[in-house]
């Protein structure tokens, strides 16, 4: 659905690359993690595949469209929600997805239950302006899915939405995928690229370290750990121990053998860990 | 493509309606040319107005209904009062031998000496046949001051309807949807035209509607004042669109508009005042060209072919100001 190769590019066409030679395939049907801190490139790559930014090198290709010269009608299989909201706020809530769907030339989908799935109902009414901003963010999602794109691009779908939302919008996501939308994903949430993408890629500085699925990246990076709580003298006490260090392993027998243990979970690494090992950087 | 630019345009449209300041814009001409009405008196205008007792003189009534403009009023003490108002109202009280006329004392002379004239001719029945006189005049129609008014009035409708757009713009800007247009299926050609018809429509209707309420239907040719005001408001629009572009929100988009006063205003002042010899040193401004080419409009005297070399000027002025601004509206409406 999307590759790339060799992609640069530079904000002021000089040797300071703010994307560096990315090279990437996302095969149909895939959801694909875009995750890095904060300048890393992720939206100058995002804009350079939905044709934002003009390409300076390299060669993209999205939804079988070369990308060097954009072609409006690609954007029929394209939806797009963005970081930031941004609807019309002197348009209610239908008016604002009416007038999108009007700009496509393929079937879209009906702006109620758009405005339903992602629990806007009965809100349709209320021009966007007097919205919250959570209400704002859904809205800018749901009018991402009027043209039933195959190719979506998901820009911090879920970040600043409480959870109870931020849950309905990745249920929304994985339906979609599961009708076989392709996803394309820029977040900094560890949790979400975890519990969502089938591969993920980290990036730093324009550079991608490496593509891989989360499910590998913790088998091979991840140390899994065990964390016991146990009374000490009356007092709780926890600690975490490696389940792969020899010296942990003994401690963590020791204390099986003579503390009283409360609870005990093993957890995995985090991809948020890996990431910090890998890359030798926070997400911020 | 012409479905999506009419998208557009009626996305603005219906938003426009909503916006206090935007509804107001497209109003304005048509206020405008309401006060101008009210204040610029037309020639026909320049009448005496004579008061009547009801009753009285029904003869000399009938006489002077033809040159006068005629009010009566119930009884002596009615047009005692209406004399004393504040306009100027010549009183006719009495017939024959006690008759007189009645003034509050500050009217101007000639129009009291109107009234005298006319009160004389209608005792000697005179009529307008028995003059001698030969009149010859150049067929201008409509008072100057009215026509000069109408004039800065379309010079103004069109700058307010660059203004619109800037408006319709910065609405964008603030609500960051731009991006979300660079990502529809629209190209970027459809929606600058949609966005237009919404300012060229207010030219043409705002004029059109100014020049009817002004009185000025008769000497005006309308297909003309359309390609004519069309063509300006080229001008306008990209004013507009540059505005808008480089506005972040509606207070500077109006203070901009503030900018382009200045010019506009110098191109009517230095076609008034500036002697035949020094006219060229406006030559520069579409203003100038507009404002002159307008002035023949509302006259009735604008040759088809004057028409023609008039719009080639603003046309070529706009080609010039369009590769300067161009590049600058294209870059402000990436992102
Ligand atoms: N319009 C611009 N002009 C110049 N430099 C820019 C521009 N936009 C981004 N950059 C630079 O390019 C680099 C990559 O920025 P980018 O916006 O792609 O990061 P990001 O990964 O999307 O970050 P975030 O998570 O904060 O959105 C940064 O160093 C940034 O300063
Ligand atoms: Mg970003």
């Amino acid at each position: 659905m999307i590759t790339v190769q060799n992609l640069y590019h530079s904000y002021n066409k000089d040797d300071n690359y703010a994307v560096k030679d990315v090279s990437f395939e996302i095969p149909k049907g895939e959801v694909f993690g875009f995750l890095g801190p904060s300048g890393a490139g992720k939206s100058t790559t995002q804009g350079i595949l939905t044709g934002l930014l003009q390409l300076q090198k390299g060669n993209v290709t999205v939804a079988g469209y070369d990308v060097k010269e954009i072609k409006r009608k690609m954007f029929n299989q394209i939806g797009m929600s963005f970081e930031q909201s941004n609807v019309y706020s002197k348009m209610t809530a239908k008016e604002n997805l009416k007038f999108y769907a009007k700009l496509f030339d393929v079937p879209t989908r009906d702006p109620d239950e758009l405005l339903e799935i992602v629990g806007l109902e009965g809100k349709g009414k209320i021009r966007a302006g007097e919205f919250s901003k959570g209400m704002k963010h859904r809205l800018t999602f749901a009018r991402s899915m009027l043209n039933n794109p195959e190719l979506w691009f998901l820009d911090e779908p879920t970040t600043g939405l409480d959870p109870a939302i931020a849950s309905v919008i990745k249920g929304i996501v994985k339906e979609q995928n599961e009708k076989g939308v392709t996803v394309f994903l820029t977040t900094h949430n560890m949790y979400i690229a975890d519990e969502l993408c089938d591969r993920v890629a980290f990036i730093i500085d324009g550079d991608i370290h490496l593509i891989d699925s989360p499910k590998n990246l913790k088998l091979e990076y991840g140390e899994s750990k065990v964390e016991v709580e146990y009374g000490d003298n009356g007092k709780l006490k926890t600690e975490t121990f490696s389940t792969l260090d020899e010296k942990d392993k003994k401690k963590l027998a020791d204390i099986i053998a003579k503390q009283n243990i409360q609870t005990m979970h093993t957890k995995e690494a985090t991809l948020e860990e890996i990431f910090i090992k890998v890359t030798g950087r926070e997400l911020i | 493509m012409f479905k999506k630019t009419l998208t557009i345009f009626k996305r603005d449209l219906h938003v426009s309606y909503r916006d206090f300041m935007s509804l107001f814009m497209i109003v304005i001409p048509i206020i405008l040319a309401f006060a101008v009405n009210a204040f610029a008196p037309g020639i026909e205008d320049t009448t005496v107005n004579l008061v009547f007792i009801e009753g009285e003189n029904t003869e000399t009534i009938a006489y002077l209904e033809d040159f006068a403009k005629i009010t009566k009023v119930k009884d002596y003490d009615s047009l005692e009062k209406r004399v004393l108002r504040r306009d100027n109202i010549v009183g006719f009280v009495g017939e024959g031998e006690d008759a007189y006329i009645l003034t509050q004392g500050n009217e101007p002379e000639d129009v009291v000496m109107f009234a005298k004239l006319l009160k004389t001719y209608s005792e000697y029945d005179r009529k307008v046949e028995d003059s001698t006189a030969i009149i010859k005049d150049f067929g201008v129609k409509t008072s100057p001051t009215k026509i000069l008014w109408a004039n800065m009035g379309i010079l103004l409708t069109s700058l307010l309807a660059g203004m619109l757009i800037s408006l319709n713009i910065v609405e964008e800007k603030m609500d960051n949807t731009i991006s979300a247009i660079n990502v529809a299926p629209i190209s970027r050609t459809a929606w600058i035209f949609g966005k237009s018809i919404m300012g060229i429509l207010v030219a043409l209707i705002g004029c059109s509607a100014m020049v009817l309420i002004l009185g000025l239907a008769g000497t005006v040719n309308f297909l003309q004042l359309l390609i004519f005001v069309f063509v300006s408001s080229l001008i306008s629009i990209m004013i507009g669109f540059l505005e808008g572009v480089n506005s972040d929100d509606v207070m500077t988009a109006v203070a901009s508009t503030k900018m382009v006063m200045l010019p506009l205003a110098a191109s009517v002042a230095g076609y008034e005042f500036l002697s035949a010899k020094w006219q060229w040193v406006m030559y520069w401004s579409p203003f100038y060209w507009v404002y002159k080419g307008n002035l023949s409009i509302l006259n009735g005297d604008f040759t088809w072919l004057e028409l023609l070399w008039h719009s080639a000027i603003v046309l070529g002025i706009a080609a010039l100001v369009f590769a300067y601004v161009a590049p600058r509206i294209r870059k402000g409406l990436e992102n």
